[in-house]
């Protein structure tokens, strides 16, 4: 599957940190919201 | 990549130093590039999710993509520009030409294709 601008975001969950304590995130938590997805090679980099 | 328990360290150790009470947002754990490759970003051969960002609408569809080489940084800025004209589009149907920002021309949907653009649109607007 490519990833393509006009088409639906790909779904996924994943363990996060967020505010202190560790959960799962899923990105249909922020239907209804505009998102900014970043990734980035490693922690303890530029982003 | 790193693991939750990486990004608290990291949240302790230098985020936090730049921002009062770290980040603001959930940072994600993505072992083995399983988000990224669904995203075009995972670099197999580093193991590694390469520098890439998306804008995602309300309605879950893919607005923006944009992936730069490990060495640079991103414009945050820039960011924050596409979303406002996102934005815009979404609430007007207006479109925004080349170097839009708040307050400068947009064009109807017809114009930006009538081949009149420069009637709206001056070079200066694209800086």
């Amino acid at each position: 599957m490519t990833v393509m601008v006009g088409r639906k975001a790909p779904e996924f969950t994943a363990d996060a940190f967020d505010h202190g304590a560790a959960r799962k995130v899923s990105l249909s938590e922020y239907r209804a919201r505009w998102v900014f997805l970043f990734f980035y090679p490693a922690d303890f980099s530029t982003v | 990549m790193d693991s939750v328990d990486t990004h608290r360290i990291w949240q302790e150790k230098e985020l936090s130093h730049m921002v009062e009470g770290g980040a603001l947002f959930p940072m994600l754990s993505d072992p083995g590039g399983r988000i990224g490759s669904l995203y075009g970003v995972y670099d197999s051969e580093r193991g590694v999710d390469q520098r890439g960002c998306f804008l995602i609408d309300p309605g879950g569809v893919l607005q923006s993509m944009e992936i730069v080489a490990d060495p640079l940084g991103r414009n945050i800025g820039e960011v924050l520009r596409q979303l406002r004209a996102l934005q815009h589009h979404h609430a007007t149907g207006e479109y925004m030409p080349c170097g839009w920002e708040p307050g400068k021309p947009t064009l109807s949907k017809e114009q930006s294709r009538s081949g009149e653009i420069w009637k709206e649109w001056k070079t200066r607007h694209a800086f």
